[in-house]
């Protein structure tokens, strides 16, 4: 009984502390500091892409002179931990918020809390949902990114042009229900939809993972021998499907194109087991992030969108 | 008992201090009910494993379920049902999970491990089959109160949490099955010689669990506005980690719902407070790693001590 009494008491004084504490603490104004501070909100940093897009910030913020703040979820389908990061991130008194939404709809309910506390808003990479954002009365200040959909289609016209129309084509998806993926396949379904030769064997989520993309794509060809071509919706599961394929020893018999133009990818298309990947720009996404950003808090005016460019990458232009 | 408790609460006290000499921006009425609020989907699906962890148990299904309860409620709502009706359904379909789960168990007598795990597969399976893979988004104001109201300046998701907690304590302290739960996790073959109907409230066990990710998932599908059928990926581990930490033992037979709720907190102030102070989001996760553990060790030394 006496033993149990020490932690009860420290318990006790422990608390009383806390709640002096709280009481006191609450009128405690936020240092305030003359560098203005940008907040970068990215969906992940475990993906070489925002990796990328952290960097081109870094930069801007370095040159331009404010305080950069990023912080990620762990796992880039996080939406609720990305909503947490923003709530806290409001709370620390930041003056911009630039964020690559988890999801469209979802992360709306954040954003009207920084609206509520006229922090501007700049998106970056993936767009609102625009009933969404207009419903709960959010106004992004601007946007900036490539477009998905384009994307796609750029890699299915690439497709149409590099089979002369004619090809049995495999695709992985990304994980199911997510914006991204979903835009990429759309354009490129509607671009080879177009050519009347083009079939679609088979179409299979593998996740955005390497290693899933060996998998899947490994089980598509015992069930399609005659695919000859693989559209993949992130390079990691392009990567995957070319270990799969030279598993099968069809190296080159194959044609593999990506999204993402990662550096491995890269490699891949200059050594010739890789066809081509779309190439994003997301050091440009970052470094326009946090530029816009200052702007913004010079009260200059900034474009309501800023496309950043694609591009295919293929043997020719690779090896730059 | 009673000092083990207060082991995890002193955890969580020093913590905050540590973070409110670290950060002005911590110790605020508004962070700290970003940090309850933020806190409670965690709290409430941990506080139906702390039912499962006692028994011995362990349920891996519950991010799965869910995201399927989540999905059901998101469907019905759209279909244009009221929203009792739509909650009600949502609730079904966990404690459906929570008793097939329950029944494999007692009277398929197969480890908790495996059929939760398969759970954990079919559930998410058939949430992503149900919305072809789509988030079903876009919920009327009445709805989405349970994430944005608030009633004497408590958000409402943690007068949700704060609901469950105390009906839970209620039935874990309280009841006949609230002790077979603890006699079921502490030996389980003495508690069946006696008499107990251990089938019966392993079962319900389960059903608990599952009972208790649909509440959470209509407080997550109210916040994020939107069902998404990927949505409580890894929660399974946070509610285990926060059971764990709030002092529950995973071989069953002691652990306590206080201590789940301080666990569930501990771990939210630490996400809250990193992100305060702009740690890094690798560092983030060591940070995490490294406070589940000490929280644990601390725990078990102070243990030993006093036995």
């Amino acid at each position: 009984m006496n033993r149990c009494l020490v932690p009860r008491a420290s318990c006790l004084v422990l608390g009383v502390l806390c709640l002096v504490l709280f009481t006191s603490c609450n009128r405690q104004a936020p240092a305030s500091d003359d560098r203005k501070t940008v907040a970068l909100v990215l969906k992940t940093l475990n993906h070489p892409f925002f990796v990328d897009m952290r960097r081109g910030a870094q930069e801007a913020a370095d040159r331009l002179g404010v305080t950069l703040q990023v912080q990620a979820a762990e796992r880039e389908i996080d939406v609720d931990k990305q909503m947490q990061i923003v709530e806290n991130m409001l709370q620390t008194g930041i003056d911009v918020l630039a964020i690559t939404p988890s999801g469209s709809r979802e992360v709306v309910s954040a954003l009207v809390k920084a609206s509520g506390a006229s922090v501007p808003i700049v998106i970056v990479d993936t767009r609102l949902d625009a009933k969404a954002a207009a419903d709960a009365g959010v106004k992004p200040r601007t946007f900036i990114g490539s477009d998905n959909y384009e994307g796609g289609k750029l890699a299915g016209e690439y497709v149409v042009s590099l089979t002369g129309g004619k090809a049995r084509v495999g695709i992985l998806e990304g994980i199911p229900g997510h914006e991204t993926g979903d835009s990429r396949l759309r354009g490129f379904r509607d671009a080879v939809a177009k050519a009347s030769g083009i079939a679609i064997a088979a179409s299979q989520p593998a996740n955005w993972e390497r290693d899933q993309g060996f998998n899947v794509f490994q089980n598509m060809l015992q069930a399609h021998p005659d695919i000859d071509t693989v559209f993949a919706a992130s390079d990691l599961m392009a990567l995957g499907a070319i270990e799969a394929i030279a598993a099968a020893g069809r190296t080159g018999a194959i044609r593999v194109v990506g999204f993402d133009a990662l550096d491995d990818a890269k490699k891949a298309i200059a050594a010739g087991t890789m066809s081509a990947s779309v190439a994003q720009f997301p050091y440009e996404m970052g470094k326009a992030a946090v530029e816009s950003a200052v702007k913004l808090l010079a009260g200059e005016p900034v474009p309501a969108d800023i496309m950043v460019k694609l591009e295919m990458v293929t043997k020719a232009t690779a090896a730059k | 008992m009673n000092a083990r408790r207060y082991g995890t609460v002193i955890g969580l006290v020093v913590l905050c201090t540590v973070l409110w000499a670290l950060t002005p921006h911590f110790l605020t009425i508004s962070n700290l009910l970003n940090v309850a609020q933020q806190s409670s989907i965690n709290a409430i699906v941990a506080a139906g494993m702390t039912f499962v962890i006692i028994s011995g148990g362990i349920d891996l299904s519950v991010g799965s379920i869910v995201a399927l309860s989540g999905v059901a409620l998101g469907a019905l709502l759209q279909a244009g049902q009221p929203i009792p009706i739509a909650i009600a359904g949502s609730v079904a379909v966990g404690v459906v999970c929570g008793l097939v789960n329950g029944l494999l168990i007692s009277i398929g007598r197969l480890p908790p491990f495996i059929a939760t795990l398969g759970m954990m597969s079919v559930a998410r399976g058939a949430a992503l089959l149900f919305t072809e893979g789509r988030p079903v988004s876009g919920f009327d104001e009445g709805f989405r109160w349970i994430a944005t109201g608030s009633v004497l300046f408590i958000p409402a998701p943690v007068i949700v949490m704060m609901a469950a907690y105390a009906i839970a304590h209620v039935v874990l302290t309280r009841t006949t099955f609230g002790r077979y739960v603890y006699a079921i996790g502490g030996n389980e073959e003495a508690t069946r010689l006696s008499g107990v109907a251990i089938s019966f409230h392993k079962t319900a066990i389960y059903c608990v669990s599952g009972l208790m990710s649909a509440a959470a998932a209509i407080v997550l599908t109210a916040r994020l506005n939107s069902a998404q059928p990927i949505a409580g990926m890894m929660y399974e581990l946070d509610a285990i980690a926060a059971t764990v930490i709030g002092g529950t033992s995973l071989l069953g037979g002691e652990g306590s719902l206080g201590g789940t709720l301080v666990g569930a907190l501990i771990m939210g102030v630490l996400r809250n407070g990193l992100n305060l102070l702009g740690v890094s989001s690798f560092l983030q996760q060591i940070v995490i790693g490294g406070v589940i553990v000490g929280a644990v060790l601390v725990d078990t030394i102070l243990k030993r001590q006093r036995t």
